[in-house]
């Protein structure tokens, strides 16, 4: 497979294309949307997370100025569930099936007024008699079902038992992650409208093609029937992964009502409606040589997941990958219990990090290696598990830049041996091999009569920067100007996409942004077989390029003519072409990599009061060709201040007797505000991936995997504390 | 949320019949804890909210010795006030470290202090147990996720801490409620403003229903005073404090001629630590004096799992600040 080459507009760090729309207000949100006639509707929550629901009286409700509707389990018509989605396993399971409470804050109700205040006052005047049971909360809870190994993605290489036994040097240690909320800032909102049997759905997803599938599923009409549409959304971060009961009650109440119908989250319900990060606990084994080689992971990994959802968390995908270890095994558990059902949130396996990253910490001081050194001793030439080439891996030059950067050199390696005025000062590291994926993705490019491009696809932009990436890859590989390019996403009547998430989606689009502009070319060609009238009539794809708005001859640019040209020459309004990408990587003779990072970290401690304070962190990044300097650099400096936030401050907090979320606002939840994020300083290394046809791979999610060791490594260096659960709090600082 | 009626008085003495007839009326100045109280938490049901952003209680004026301050004066306008910078230097960093600039544009000297507490029990009203909503209904925080919340004056009935910065400080001060009501004017000292929970946590102060604040005065430090606050918390800024302590010092000869010392992020209410001042007064100004100060301020704690630690930390931030505004080397 060839790389594209060319490299124009591709890494320049354009600025968003859709960035004056933000900044004006005008970018169209989901919950910006509006219809005549448009209702409101206000979820009743639980508030009990364990029991039944013996009576709801609903009548005061329904009585209320301007109610249209109260639906409860009641009256609600049966729902068929999701369907079974790739990469996520089975869908959340549909609302108002029954009685029956499986977590506090499980809507309950959702009540219809015309006006939202009117909503808001009714939602308050449903009346609901619980049979509470005991909920079975706290990841050690005995009486909590686990399940073993749910996806059978458990890694078994040599004999891991067998050489942690005989290990000259072993490590045996815990961890422990709180739960995590997502909390993009833009709150989720749905509106749904019905045209007779059809319905569109205006949705905060990060995914309009699985959204239509699942809403098609659910209210059983044909696909072609419903319509998804997200233009714009106001960040994910993995919680838009899922269709969530919220956006299918909004739907239900548009259809019952038979009106327009907006449900806007409000923040406490987010922590509730959309999943979060799963708190975790892993037990981490390690076995060394005294020279420092790995010769033993074993690698357990428990997480917290909903009483009758599915999660596919992936707290130790990565760890047979990370490092050239004969032996490995690794073990997936989850622990039902009556909490909202846990997703996926940015960076899943940033958890299986911190462990690997804190423990090879200590085992650089018990064995008085460095700890880049001792990376090094096992740094993965092939991929461990397969034993093939990477398809890329800059990992050693992420060390070596990273630390240049830094100045790891100044490290003195005693404990408690730097310090700035009252300040301790400490530096840590990790080293980051993360998972990536590109994902089946279509996308249809078309050429106009005035020369202008479309790029149409069901692809969503959440803020990352898609509508620009594509912008630059369709106008480079068809020899546009940026202008010249109109790229509509969010809508998933266009050709099916993959998320925004996993990391995928800029490959996977732009993967078939390549294969599409591919087909273009060749259907010019195509209508310039039989013209004898033009230079090109009989020539082939390959000997061909488009630059500056026309298609001319590889050897001789002189020879070619402007699409423009050829479309009015033929009296065509427009030519498209189709372009997929279906990724295999059985057969391709490598494996596939993700990115790589090396993260370095100074912290500052005042002992006695128990402050944290990152100084300044250094990421050194491989994800292969960057497509645009800017949007990357934003991506990874938006990861490091959430892992700043997993790592110092970000815990939801279920209440221990009733599994209310103690925590569920932003006064409470804290996540980092300036005055936590300091210096982030952003490198790239690496060159363009082979196994991706455009050179990139996912950088969405890698800037939050390694901060958390980073910095608690470098805790230790700086107290000689090793804190090996997350967030890192005053408490335990003391 | 329910439909209430709102007004807006331009006179003091309106505003305050309007309330003082209404059981279900209540003032709203800056609104930054009341519009979260009844629109957002909905914990709170009003049938009429009284803006008194109208009336004429904004602005600063200085005495010889005091400053009295109106009580629609909003904190970033008294933390700008060059007598505040000059002479009271602990209460522009106590303001200063409270909430964000956004906040502190709109919220009052007054409403500050009659901030209510931030326990998410308090503010959830779908917990049942909160005796300060529900007088008799328990205390679900005292079994429950327990961390911003009080270790003094704290009992098994209720563990709500009071989050003010600027109220640190002005206890510290002996600084002067001036409060009108139907009856008329009176007077009561910060120190004595605030009631312990007891057994009724929904008591929170000795204000009638109606009274209202109009102005706080604020006894000057001596010029040769000096003062400091110091805030703990996880997050570097706009967040509550997990402990904090204002202190002022007149040291004369390496000896405390006078020391003024309160705590927050520690009481049921903003925490006067007069037994410290005592052991502070006439001590030399070292160490094992901060030290054994701290020690006699956290005398008693009530604490719960999650708020054992803050007793510990509450005595190393008052050794801090002893040695900070003194300048003893820790």
């Amino acid at each position: 497979m060839t790389v594209v080459t060319a490299n124009k507009l591709l890494g320049d760090p354009v600025d968003r294309v859709d960035g004056p729309l933000k900044v004006t207000g005008a970018a169209p949100y989901p919950s910006d949307v509006t219809y005549p006639g448009l209702v409101h509707a206000v979820l009743v929550q639980s508030t009990i997370a364990a029991g039944t629901i013996r009576s709801i009286d609903a009548a005061d409700a329904e009585a209320a100025p301007g109610v249209l509707a109260v639906i409860t389990h009641e009256n609600a018509p049966a729902l068929a569930e999701g369907p079974m989605t790739p990469l996520l396993g089975p869908a959340p399971p549909s609302p108002l099936k029954d009685n029956r409470i499986l977590h506090h804050g499980q809507h309950v109700a959702i009540v219809v007024a015309e006006t939202l205040e009117q909503a808001t006052a009714a939602a308050r005047l449903v009346r609901i008699d619980y049979e509470e049971t005991a909920p079975v909360l706290g990841i050690d809870n005995p009486e909590a079902a686990v399940l073993r190994n749910p996806w059978g993605l458990e890694t078994q290489r040599g004999d891991a038992a067998a050489a942690l036994a005989s290990a000259e040097v072993v490590y045996d240690e815990t961890f422990a992650i709180a739960a995590g909320t997502n909390n993009p800032l833009g709150l989720f909102a749905t509106v749904a409208r019905w045209e007779g049997d059809r319905l569109i759905v205006h949705e905060s997803t990060q995914w309009p093609t699985m959204a239509r599938q699942t809403l098609a599923t659910v209210f059983n009409v044909p696909e072609n029937d419903v319509q998804v549409l997200v233009p714009y959304l106001g960040g994910g971060f993995g919680a838009g992964l899922r269709t969530w009961p919220h956006a299918i009650l909004t739907a239900l109440a548009a259809r019952l009502v038979d009106r327009p119908v907006k449900l806007v989250l409000t923040r406490p319900q987010m922590f509730t409606s959309v999943g979060h990060r799963a708190e975790t606990t892993q037990r981490l084994r390690l076995g060394a040589t005294r020279a420092g080689r790995l010769v033993a992971i074993d690698h357990v990994g428990t997480s917290t997941l909903g009483a009758e959802a599915a999660n596919m968390e992936f707290i130790s995908i990565e760890t047979g990958a990370a490092y050239a270890c004969p032996n490995v095994a690794t073990h997936d558990r989850q622990v039902r219990l009556n909490i909202p059902s846990p997703g996926w949130m940015r960076g899943p396996g940033s958890e299986g990090n911190f462990a690997i990253e804190s423990a090879l910490d200590e085992l650089s001081y018990t064995l008085g290696i460095d700890p880049l050194e001792l990376r090094l001793r096992n740094y993965a030439e092939v991929h461990p598990q397969s034993g093939l080439p990477w398809s890329s891996k800059a990992l050693r030059e992420c060390y070596r830049v990273g630390a240049e950067r830094f100045g790891w050199t100044r490290r003195t390696p005693e404990i408690g041996s730097m310090r700035e005025g009252n300040w301790l000062v400490g530096y840590g590291m990790a080293g980051v091999t993360f998972g990536g994926a590109q994902l089946p993705c279509q996308v249809r490019v078309s050429i106009r009569r005035d020369g202008s491009a479309h790029v149409r696809s069901a692809a969503t932009d959440i803020g990352t920067g898609t509508y620009t990436v594509a912008t630059q890859l369709a106008a480079e590989l068809l020899g546009l100007d940026i202008g010249q390019v109109r790229v509509e996403i969010g809508d998933s009547d266009l050709a099916p996409a993959p998320p925004s998430g996993g990391s995928s989606l800029a490959t996977s689009l732009g993967g078939a942004i390549r294969d599409a502009a591919g087909n273009l070319l060749r259907a010019f060609l195509n209508v310039l077989a039989e013209d004898h009238r033009s230079p090109l009539q009989g020539r082939r794809r390959d000997d061909v390029t488009a630059a500056d708005g026309r298609i001319h001859l590889v050897d001789d640019p002189s020879v070619g003519e402007t699409y423009s040209d050829i479309l009015a020459r033929h009296e065509l309004d427009e030519l498209a072409a189709d372009g997929e990408i279906n990724p295999q990587a059985d057969g391709a003779g490598m494996a596939p990599s993700g990115p790589f990072a090396a993260r370095f970290a100074e912290v500052r401690i005042d002992a006695e009061l128990g402050l944290l304070r990152v100084a300044r962190i250094v990421s050194a990044v491989d994800a292969g060709r960057i497509l645009n300097e800017k949007l990357a650099r934003s991506q990874i400096i938006g990861a490091t201040v959430m892992g700043i936030g997993m790592t110092m401050l970000e815990e939801t907090i279920f209440d221990p007797g009733s599994g209310r979320i103690a925590n569920a606002t932003f006064g409470d939840y804290l996540i980092p505000v300036n005055a936590d994020v300091p210096d982030l300083d952003v490198v790239f290394v690496g060159e363009p991936d082979r196994f991706s046809p455009i050179g990139s791979k996912g950088l969405g999610e890698v800037g939050i995997v390694g901060v958390s060791a980073a910095i608690a490594n470098a805790v230790y260096h700086a107290t000689g504390r090793r804190i090996r659960s997350l967030p890192i709090t005053i408490d335990q600082l003391l | 949320m329910n439909a209430f009626e709102y007004v807006r008085p331009d006179d003091v003495a309106g505003a305050v019949t309007m309330v003082s007839r209404d059981p279900h009326a209540s003032y709203l100045a800056g609104g930054t804890t009341l519009l979260d109280l009844v629109l957002k938490d909905g914990v709170v049901e009003l049938g009429r909210v009284v803006d008194i952003t109208r009336l004429p209680l904004r602005g600063i004026s200085r005495g010889d010795d005091t400053l009295r301050v109106g009580a629609l004066t909003t904190m970033e306008e008294l933390a700008a006030d060059p007598t505040v910078t000059e002479r009271l230097p602990f209460v522009r960093e106590a303001l200063l470290l409270g909430a964000s600039p956004q906040l502190r544009n709109m919220a009052t000297v007054g409403g500050n202090i009659l901030q209510r507490t931030r326990c998410r029990y308090f503010r959830d009203p779908t917990v049942a147990a909160c005796n300060k909503r529900a007088p008799g209904s328990g205390c679900a925080a005292v079994t429950g996720v327990a961390r911003m919340h009080a270790i003094l004056g704290a009992r098994a009935a209720c563990i709500a801490l009071h989050a003010s910065d600027l109220c640190v400080p002005l206890v510290a001060l002996d600084a002067v409620v001036h409060i009108q009501g139907v009856g008329g004017k009176r007077s009561v000292p910060l120190t004595e403003f605030y009631v312990l929970p007891g057994d009724r946590p929904d008591i929170e102060n000795v204000l009638q229903h109606g009274e209202l604040i109009t102005e706080v005065e604020v006894p000057l430090l001596p010029v040769n005073a000096r003062s400091g606050y110091l805030k703990v918390r996880d997050r570097a800024s706009y967040e509550f404090a997990l402990t904090s302590a204002a202190a002022a010092l007149l040291i004369e000869d390496g000896t405390i001629a006078r020391a003024r010392l309160a705590l927050g992020g520690v009481g049921t209410i903003p925490r006067r630590a007069r037994e410290a001042e005592e052991l502070l007064n006439g001590a030399p100004a070292v160490n094992q004096t901060f030290r054994a100060a701290a020690e006699v301020a956290l005398r008693d704690p009530f604490t719960v799992s999650g708020t054992a630690f803050k007793v510990e930390l509450a005595k190393r931030t008052i050794v801090r600040i002893l040695q900070t505004v003194s300048g003893v080397q820790s």
